[in-house]
């Protein structure tokens, strides 16, 4: 499916004065797909169908992403991201939900899990951002002035085309792919959304959900693309270590984008957590840096 | 006529930024099209420019002024066959709200700026424009884009998709510089519809009785433009002393005067040709106010 066609699928609903671009796909139980940066609810097109044949699937666009509301009118940090799903939620009549996010999604669907616990039935984060382990240098520098003014939308999207290809990906996407996961972001108005958006990444947002993460009492799966090189596998496992009970999913031959580059992988194993088949792997060795820090370095 | 420069809004600095800024807040639309930012390449003019017409536009009179001109043009156009482009193409619910939304825009704001463009033209040619009213004594309209306002969106001017690319030649061609006008540019993010429209409004606009339409509104809107409430002013002895090019800023005046009316016709067509469309946008909240206030508050 190409990106112009998964928009023509996108409904839209307002709130307040904001609105969310989103598909609705499926009937059953709910299960959220949360994208994250710089991409949007296209991202999850090779998986979202078939969830959809046994599932009810919304994919939103994250507040001043994709095609939902780009306007210089809000705040868009992980919080409010949060609070506007949950009024989307509202609207849409979905009492609680499965989450899964991605990147700077999985951030949101942490903020979501801490703050409006019954709307989230199940977790699952997918080489999310976490702990201190964002924003990435890459992306927080669009939101810093000189870059939203020396660049142009072709330009912007050539950097972060290249950026995709070279560091988001396990095996060599199709152009069609990284066409549309930047198709939003460029236009004049999609990039500087994209530099309201980096300029609201911060390493707090992460840091003040990460110690009620230990109280969440809802099934957790954390996903990993073991050759991630945006977001490093030590914080999944680290994600794993603080949440009672979570399981522990690396996808061997994945990088950051691992819904692609493994999405048989990625399909099955979230298709079983969904359903509520018990773990197939253990759970990570403890990560030597955590110990030292939980149980006190010498000296 | 040669391509002439446009500056973008990211681009904008200094006093075209800030005058972007006002123009934003006073016209009340999310973004500078392009016969402001065609204007904005001679940058002391531009700035002359708003100083002059600046306090005709805030007002209540220069709306209803442009209101009549929308109504004339509605009024003309209804009376033609439906467009059918709207029921043509196969849209989705996100993308007919967002084309929806570009529309209302420009509806929103060519008529004004077709106001602008006249008076400008009438004043560099030595005509004596607006009356000799004092500012201050006028009901203000509120500043600020209204909340449901799109943002303005644009596709680049040379698309890499052919199909856009070969459309935006034969738009530019048959209306005529300078430049692809930027309703084409928003109505592009969504090509098949661009085309269906474009297809269907080319034809007519060869009609004599399309020409003499458009014709009948050039001379209308110079009427109006006369009969501003403040005089415009601005001089060819004003521009060239400021340093500019007089000759190059009048051509490319007088190039988009000439076009607008015809893409007023166009845009109308298209307007009416969306079912449920907002018909009266964005009416302005008024107020009237003296001038020490309007000069903190509203400057």
């Amino acid at each position: 499916m190409n990106w112009r066609e998964w928009q023509r699928q996108q409904e839209v609903v307002e709130l307040g004065q904001r609105f969310v671009s989103y598909v609705d796909w499926g009937r059953g139980s709910p299960v959220v797909l949360l994208h994250g940066m710089p991409t949007w609810g296209y991202l999850w097109s090779g998986l979202a169908r078939g969830l959809a044949t046994s599932h009810r699937v919304l994919v939103p666009d994250l507040l001043g992403h994709g095609f939902s509301d780009r306007r210089d009118r809000f705040d868009r940090s992980l919080s409010r991201q949060a609070e506007a799903l949950e009024a989307w939620l509202d609207r849409l009549g979905v009492v609680d939900a499965a989450v899964v996010g991605h990147d700077v999604g999985g951030g949101v669907a942490q903020q979501l899990a801490v703050r409006f616990p019954r709307r989230v039935g199940r977790l699952c984060l997918m080489d999310s951002v976490s702990y201190d382990a964002w924003p990435l240098p890459l992306m927080a520098q669009f939101g810093t002035p000189w870059m939203a003014r020396r660049l142009s939308p072709e330009r912007m999207v050539g950097l972060l085309s290249w950026a995709l290809k070279s560091r988001g990906f396990a095996k060599k996407p199709s152009s069609e792919l990284v066409e549309g996961l930047l198709a939003p972001y460029a236009t004049e108005v999609g990039m500087v959304s994209l530099s309201r958006d980096a300029v609201a990444l911060n390493t707090n947002q992460t840091q003040v959900v990460s110690p009620k993460l230990g109280h969440l009492a809802v099934p957790v799966l954390v996903m990993w693309g073991a050759k991630d090189q945006v977001l490093p596998t030590k914080y999944g496992e680290r994600l794993v270590w603080d949440i009672p009970g979570a399981r522990w999913m690396p996808v061997p031959e994945a990088g950051h984008f691992l819904m692609w580059d493994a999405p048989h992988v990625v399909a099955m194993e979230l298709f079983r957590f969904l359903e509520g088949e018990a773990p197939v792997t253990r759970a990570p060795e403890r990560p030597v840096a955590e110990v030292l820090w939980s149980e006190g370095a010498p000296g | 006529m040669a391509r002439v420069k446009q500056v973008s809004e990211h681009r904008a600095e200094g006093d075209v930024e800030r005058v972007y800024h006002e123009l934003r807040q006073t016209l009340r639309v999310s973004g500078v099209d392009v016969s402001l930012r065609t204007w904005a390449a001679h940058p002391r003019f531009f700035v002359a420019m708003w100083e002059a017409l600046g306090p005709n536009v805030e007002t209540r009179a220069f709306e209803e002024l442009a209101a009549g001109l929308w109504q004339e043009v509605l009024d003309t156009t209804v009376r033609w066959e439906v467009l059918g482009a709207w029921s043509a193409v196969e849209l989705g619910p996100s993308q007919r709200f967002h084309a929806r939304g570009a529309l209302e825009l420009y509806e929103a704001m060519q008529p004004r700026v077709m106001l602008m463009l006249s008076a400008v033209r009438l004043a560099l040619e030595g005509h004596v424009v607006g009356r000799r009213g004092v500012p201050g004594e006028l009901e203000r309209l509120e500043r600020g884009i209204p909340s449901r306002m799109a943002a303005m969106e644009w596709v680049a001017p040379k698309p890499r998709d052919a199909t856009t690319r070969t459309l935006f030649a034969d738009i530019e061609k048959t209306v005529g510089p300078p430049g692809v006008p930027g309703e084409y540019r928003a109505l592009a993010c969504w090509p098949e519809y661009l085309e269906a429209a474009w297809r269907r409004l080319k034809p007519r606009m060869k009609d004599d009785d399309f020409r003499a339409a458009a014709e009948s509104l050039r001379e209308s809107a110079r009427r109006r433009a006369l009969a501003l409430p403040f005089e415009v002013a601005l001089s060819r002895e004003r521009v060239a002393a400021l340093g500019e090019n007089v000759e190059a800023i009048l051509k490319v005046t007088q190039a988009l005067e000439t076009r607008l009316p015809s893409l007023l016709l166009n845009l109308s067509r298209l307007v009416q040709d969306v079912p449920d469309i907002l018909r009266q946008p964005m009416p302005g909240a008024a107020r009237l106010v003296p001038d020490w206030v309007a000069a903190e508050e509203l400057r």
